[in-house]
């Protein structure tokens, strides 16, 4: 008696969003099944890989990211090498300079890097704040006018500053706007709820449901995916359709195990392996749980996820 | 469709007797339908009950044990297909690969390299659990059971991966004492492998061309009477591989069908030979996804930190909070005259305040006090991290050790200042930032 | 002249002079010339947004005049009167559009005209936030500079965007007043035709942010009236070409707003005479219903979470108030909006320079607020936040509520300059904020003359506090219209969701029903969501469809039944933060319950621990059920079951801590006193055989009842 196969169909599926313009445009989202699952229904639109620079420049990269950029001396040469990455579908910025704890630049110095970065590359574009929320209201609102007529992402809408950042993405400069929470299916949604309450279409909306490096209470992580994706196709939720956009490079290399240096931990061997490793697992476990497009630092990070997804699709 | 406590409550004798190790007839029901004890262990039960119960509450998926002794684990078991819903039994176990197509000299360095990953994680010996002992097309049995005996000397627990009957019994008479896996059950040798195997009593691997004849053979294998299985889901490609994964898994729990309720193994060393950065990934992948075991090329700490983290948080329960142990942890090479921060025993806490602050470079003692394993705010609501609770836990063990006096509380528990400038004297108190991310600005303002 | 005529006549006069306009360009330029304001993708964009109609030429533009003709009925009806004051703004829009033809600049300083689309979008985002609240449109001459220029400070200093039309321009340019879009102060045109910018700014808005579909007029209609906080400000004399517009604008939902006192009847909420221009702006806020954001407290010292914990010895106080020993009270009381003055913070009796050092004092507050959606049950959630609001203060410190609060005041902070006013800033703003759902205006009157006190405290007060408790207590499932879900606890236990009831609070014990109602007025989308009840399946095991659908619905299908008042039936699930856990003890034929605190064991043969892993996590466990430690004296605990009765067994602590209202209740439902005496403990059992041996001997009710499975 041979094997009974029986497909898991869902009526429901993943918005389809797509990111950038002309011919070089990415799209997430349109399955219909669990990540990966081909055998319930063929995918759509395979998980992208982003490509993470920041407006800070090269100096925080792990040595071998570094040695990919040699010889990169603007923002727009580091854009274009990043664009340029064997498996990479799209370029993250990261405006972490902006952070009044930290550099805090003005919203002036970083828009003139974020016209740098969208002038010297064509591909699809995915902007990230600073991560304070503040700051964030006004120059992720400059940043979605500065980009108009691009169709990026501008990421970082959180529930403190979802009207200045999201009227401005979604309805002003018509972006896409990325709904970020904490790790916690019902604040995704709620965040939801009201970025779609604002009048902003439903179909614009990617999200960052949060996420955190293996072994930091990544089971959060994995339960909110899982979750999501359930309830958007498996009862077909509406309001937890959007495709889930995830960060992870600025996650795992922070960690000790990534940063502590070969000195410091000789037994741990070399510091690159291991955050490349980190950076790795990190995403795939995110693309296993539901993300559609996962944001990575170091080129063989990128080589091997992409790698993964193809083998997978 | 499980029972509950209650249905079960009623077939019992009602005589609280304790034979079974429990106090009364319902807690024994109740552990009966959480899956905690087997219905057979009530000795009073009669046998239509005992009939009328254990199909009901047999699990999907079995659980199978390999190994022997202090190296003994267990597989399988697993009740629901996502971690929300239940806990997940069994951890993933992983496995470094040998193989007789391998030189001396590699496979000495693989032996010399497996055992140098052994570390604790919030409470856990992370160490490579496993080896995986390929018999390659065309060896001979005196070479693999050369191999076998080598890898043995390890005292790890191994999996024979060996579909040739004669060789696996040569090897098996080696190390049958230490409970290996002999993985190399097919539609062609099964009856052959199986007496081999439950001769030397050890659990055998079942594979195929598909899942088709993986399905055909543990059925035939169970009608042998043989249920003391794993699968081996590993297919043509990755693809295939994840395919069998999830849609074995998938028939045992969701669609209750049993002959499918085994244990996994899949062989990352078999789908990308050489590029260790997608076997990390693979590894990652298959953690999330129903591997039980899985073998891999190497298992360095730049594997092993993420992959066992990973597996730490995947393999919890959704209901308890892992906990971190309590003490003063110096950061930053601390000494007694550094400033002492204080937080939750909650182990995301734990790791993301400490996180920063190594980020911080300032010299910090870190005390970590019993707060129930919960965050800050509901520890705090639930009065296990008050000013009671922290002053005593400063008074008894961090006063004798330390001697600066100023303490830093988390900002979401400003409230506790003034208690604990009352109850703690000769300390300043002062309170920190709301979030961990603003720990390395608030520490750096500090000095 | 009925205001119907006034309207009419003024539409003509407007539509007459834009037939004239365009013919004029028509015969200056041809009818293929170009027509458009600059900067814009909308060219006309009123007209574009009525009809779905870009007009491009000047024959378009004498086509649109047959259109506007077509809307100007006559008949005496609101109808016909909204109709043609939108007539009248289009009618504008042409005029103004004539001005600008072939690249005219028709606008100079300090005139700015049309605005472009990069500034509506520049001014849609802080308008979306609620950074600018609203858009007063002032039409006209004050009557004096001075009040021009108060008027428009005084809307300026809220965050709000205004327009200016006609004379205040001249008014302001006199007094040096700085305007432009930057300030936002925003001088359009002299004529009154030129208030047509301003209804295209609203039109642009709600094209761009509303996604509003051109010629999709009842859209147009409700974006504007709901999410464009425009109100007209008209000064007297009215012309009636003004008040055609004005129409317009009332069709819009702005309100007009005049001091033209013997022109027209008044029209609730829409015409409103306001004689005193110093109150434009009072009303105008008020029929708008405009939200003012409060961004800083205006205190002398820091307001952060990190005072919370402070605590003032009583060397370092400058002055004390305690409730203990004299006459104080915290109180929020509901108004009637007409009522109150917002932000007006009055102290009766002395400040703290007046009273001698380190003195106790009385002090009695009362924050009287008024909202459309304000409702009486919702004061002691706000009360109860004073605490936390009054100890954020660097130097002040506060414990107890109602008429029981002790509040210290440091030295440093009254060298700081801290006063009790700030007392009320504090409160005034904290509440604003908070609480913006519910409470439109928010005035703080805070006493310190003795005698007041005392007649607060007693007079009105403790009243309030009686009424309240009764309210509470009289509170029964049947009493009310709906219940509320709760699923704060998500996020460790993925599938429960509570049910609350007023008889039967959340299992942790913290959230009562007119907190899960508060949370859900104050916040909509947020973890309380309204249950209805009106299709009953079971009223005795507390069973509805609408309950059964909401926990399908919030437990996103884990969860198909729950009953409110059973536990062998469908049984509330638990999050894991349960206080205590009831579970059937068979032998007894009744439940008995453990509370978190209790480590021993029970006569189930398991420990609070072992019940805890058996009910947590959102599973139904039949038999079993997490409850909160108040819901034991509750009438409807398993009332399906028999209710109370059944209790059997308790840790001695808990029982102590329930005796009192689980006694009463047994006495109500039953007749029985002193029930407690007939609920075994750990000191009188710990295993089934002794606990029915104790029963027995009491005659405890729950062996005579029926078998419980």
């Amino acid at each position: 008696m041979p094997f009974n196969q029986k497909p898991q169909k869902f009526n429901a599926k993943i918005n389809t969003v797509t990111i950038g313009t002309g011919d070089k445009t990415v799209t997430l989202g349109g399955n219909s099944t669990f990540p990966f699952y081909t055998f319930d229904a063929p995918t759509v639109n395979t998980p992208k890989v982003g490509v993470e620079i920041s407006d800070l420049g090269l100096e925080a990269l792990p040595e071998g990211a570094k040695a990919y950029y040699e010889g990169c001396t603007t923002m727009a040469d580091i854009a274009k090498k990043a664009a340029a990455m064997e498996g990479a579908d799209f370029v993250a910025l990261v405006l972490e300079g902006g952070d009044p704890n930290g550099e805090d630049k003005p919203v002036e110095d970083l828009i003139a890097v974020v016209k740098e970065v969208a002038d010297a590359v064509d591909c699809p574009l995915v902007v990230e704040g600073c991560k304070n929320v503040e700051k964030d209201s006004t120059l992720l609102a400059k940043v979605a006018e500065a980009l108009q007529g691009r169709n990026v992402v501008v990421m970082s809408e959180k529930e403190e500053n979802y009207k200045a950042v999201g009227a401005a993405a979604g309805l002003a400069y018509n972006q896409i706007v990325g709904a970020e929470s904490a790790v916690d299916i019902n604040l995704a949604k709620q965040l939801n709820v009201v970025t779609t309450q604002l009048g902003i279409n439903a179909q614009n909306i990617v999200m960052n449901v949060g996420t955190a490096c293996a072994g930091y209470g990544y089971e959060y992580v994995v339960s909110t995916m899982d979750r999501i994706k359930g309830a958007a196709l498996g009862q077909n939720d509406n309001m937890l359709q959007m495709p889930i956009i995830t960060p992870v490079a600025s996650e795992t290399w922070g960690v000790k195990e990534a940063s502590a240096s070969e000195a410091d931990m000789p037994e741990w061997g070399p510091q690159d392996e291991r955050g490349i490793d980190m950076e790795v697992m990190t995403a795939a476990a995110d693309l296993a749980s539901g993300s559609d497009a996962v944001i990575l630092r170091h080129p063989q990070s990128v080589a091997a996820v992409s790698k993964m997804i193809k083998a997978l699709a | 469709m499980a029972l509950s406590g209650i249905q079960i409550f009623k077939l019992t004798p009602k005589k609280n007797c304790k034979e079974c190790g429990c106090p009364t007839c319902m807690a024994f029901s109740m552990k009966v339908a959480q899956g905690a004890m087997k219905i057979e262990q009530c000795p009073h039960m009669s046998d239509e009950a005992i009939a009328s119960l254990s199909e009901a509450t047999a699990p999907p998926m079995k659980t199978i044990k390999i190994g022997a002794g202090s190296e003994e684990f267990s597989l399988g078991g697993e009740t629901v297909m996502f971690r929300h819903e239940k806990t997940y039994v069994s951890k993933t176990r992983y496995a470094v690969n040998l193989c007789t197509c391998m030189d001396e000299a590699a496979v000495d360095a693989k032996l010399a390299e497996i055992p140098k990953v052994d570390y604790e994680r919030i409470g856990e010996r992370m160490y490579v659990e496993l080896v995986n002992v390929k018999c390659a097309e065309g060896a001979d049995a005196a070479a693999y059971t050369a191999l076998v005996q080598k890898a043995a000397g390890l005292g790890r627990t191994m999996i024979l991966e060996c579909s040739d009957p004669e060789i696996a019994k040569a090897a098996l008479e080696v190390c049958k004492d230490s409970k290996p896996v002999l993985n190399g059950a097919n539609p062609s040798n099964y009856e052959a492998m199986n007496a081999v195997a439950t001769a030397a009593g050890v659990v055998l691997g079942v594979t195929g061309a598909d899942l088709n004849e993986r399905y055909d053979t543990v059925a035939a294998l169970e009608k042998l009477g043989n249920k003391n299985l794993v699968i081996d889901v590993t297919g043509a490609d990755v693809k295939e591989t994840f395919a069998n994964a999830v849609l074995v898994r998938r028939a045992a729990i969701k669609d209750q069908d049993r002959t499918f309720g085994y244990p996994s193994i899949v062989n990352l060393v078999a789908l990308a030979k050489g590029d260790l950065h997608l076997q990390a990934a693979l590894a990652s992948l298959f953690t999330m996804k129903y591997g039980s075991i899985i073998v891999m090329e190497q298992l360095t700490y730049a594997e092993a930190l993420p992959l066992y983290g990973l597996r730490q948080n995947v393999f919890t329960d959704p209901q308890k909070p892992m906990k971190v142990e309590t003490g003063i942890y110096p950061i930053n090479g601390a000494d007694e005259n550094s400033i002492v921060l204080t937080t939750v025993d909650f182990a995301l806490t734990y790791f993301v305040a400490s996180g920063e602050m190594e980020r911080s470079g300032v010299p910090i003692n870190l005390v970590i006090s019993d707060a129930g394993g919960l965050s800050v705010l509901t520890s705090w609501a639930a009065g296990k991290f008050s000013g009671t609770t922290i002053s005593k836990y400063i008074i008894e063990n961090v006063e004798p050790k330390v001697k600066c006096r100023k303490l830093v509380i988390p900002g979401k528990v400003a409230v506790l200042k003034g208690d604990l400038e009352a109850k703690l004297p000769g300390w300043e108190i002062i309170v920190g930032p709301r979030e961990a991310v603003q720990l390395v600005k608030f520490l750096k303002d500090l000095q | 002249m009925l205001l119907f005529d006034i309207v009419f006549n003024g539409n003509d006069t407007m539509y007459a002079e834009a037939v004239e306009a365009v013919n004029a360009a028509i015969a200056q330029y041809g009818e293929d010339m170009a027509v458009g304001f600059p900067d814009t993708a909308y060219t006309l964009a009123c007209f574009y947004a009525e009809t779905g109609n870009k007009i491009t030429t000047l024959r378009e533009a004498k086509e649109a005049l047959t259109y506007i003709k077509s809307q100007m009925l006559r008949e005496r009806r609101l109808d016909s009167g909204f109709k043609s004051g939108v007539a009248t703004a289009l009618a504008a829009e042409l005029i103004e559009a004539m001005k600008y033809l072939n690249g005219a600049k028709p606008y100079e300083e300090p005139y700015l005209g049309h605005m472009s689309d990069a500034q509506i979008r520049e001014l849609g985002v802080p308008l979306v936030t609620g950074d600018i609240p609203g858009i007063p449109v002032i039409i006209g001459p004050a009557p004096t500079v001075e009040e021009a220029c108060a008027l428009v400070k005084s809307y300026q200093s809220q965050g709000n965007f205004v327009c200016l039309v006609g004379g205040i321009i001249e008014q302001l340019k006199e007094a040096g007043y700085k305007t432009g879009f930057n300030v936002r102060v925003y001088p359009i045109g002299e004529n009154i035709s030129s208030v047509a910018h301003a209804v295209s700014a609203a039109c642009r808005t709600a094209m761009i942010f509303g996604n509003i579909k051109p010629g999709d007029k009842a859209a147009l209609q409700e974006y504007t009236f709901n999410r464009f906080r425009a109100v007209v400000n008209a000064f007297a004399p009215l012309d009636e070409k003004t008040v055609a517009c004005g129409a317009g604008a009332i069709y819009y939902g702005f309100p007009v707003i005049t001091n033209d006192m013997d022109y027209t009847p008044s029209v609730p909420k829409s015409l409103i005479k306001q004689p005193n221009i110093e109150e434009f702006n009072a009303t105008s806020i008020e029929a708008r219903d405009i939200r003012i954001k409060i961004t800083n407290i205006d205190i002398p010292v820091a307001f952060a979470s990190a005072f919370e914990g402070e605590i003032i010895r009583r060397k370092d106080m400058r002055v004390e108030f305690d409730g203990s020993r004299v006459d104080c009270a915290e109180l929020v009381h509901t108004c009637e909006m007409s009522e109150i003055e917002d932000h007006r913070i009055t102290v009766i009796g002395p400040e703290v320079d007046d009273m001698p050092d380190g003195s106790k004092n009385s002090i009695a507050y009362v924050v009287k607020v008024a909202g459309r959606n304000m409702q009486p049950d919702f004061e002691p959630v706000i009360e109860r936040k004073f605490h936390n609001y009054i100890n954020c203060i660097e130097g002040v410190y506060h414990t107890g509520q109602r008429d029981m609060q002790r509040i210290r005041i440091s030295h440093d902070a009254f060298n700081a300059g801290f006063r009790l006013k700030h007392i009320g800033e504090v409160l005034y703003s904290q509440v604003k904020n908070e609480f913006d759902a519910v409470v439109d205006k928010c005035e703080v009157v805070i006493y310190t003359d003795p005698a007041e006190c005392t007649r607060i405290r007693h007079e009105v007060a403790i009243p309030i506090f009686n009424k309240r408790d009764d309210r509470l207590a009289t509170l029964t499932d049947e009493s009310v219209d709906v219940y509320y879900s709760c699923i704060l606890c998500q996020a460790f236990s993925p599938s429960h969701v509570c049910v609350v009831t007023p008889e039967r609070l959340g299992l942790c014990g913290a959230v009562s029903w007119l907190d899960a109602k508060a949370t859900n007025e104050l916040d909509p989308e947020g973890p309380c969501q309204i249950i209805t009840k009106e299709r009953v399946i079971d009223e005795n095991l507390g069973s509805y469809e609408d309950v059964d659908e909401a926990v399908q619905k919030y437990s996103r299908g884990a969860l198909e039944h729950v009953t409110l008042y059973s536990i062998m039936q469908d049984p509330m699930t638990s999050c894991g933060c349960f206080e205590c856990i009831c579970g059937i003890e068979p032998f007894s034929n009744g439940v008995v319950i453990a509370n978190r605190e209790y480590a021993g064991m029970t006569p189930l043969g398991m420990t609070f621990p072992e019940m805890a892993s058996m009910t947590g996590g959102g599973v139904q466990t039949p038999g079993f059920m997490g409850h909160g430690k108040h819901f034991i004296g509750s009438k409807k605990f398993m009332k399906a079951e028999g209710g109370i009765e059944r209790i059997v067994w308790m840790p001695k602590e808990l029982k102590e801590f329930v005796a009192e209202r689980l006694n009463k209740t047994a006495f109500e439902l039953y007749g029985i006193e002193n029930f407690t005496d007939m609920i075994g403990d750990e000191t009188v059992a710990q295993d089934p055989e002794t606990l029915v041996a104790f029963l027995t001997e009491k005659g405890h009710p729950a062996l005579g009842m029926e078998p419980m499975m």
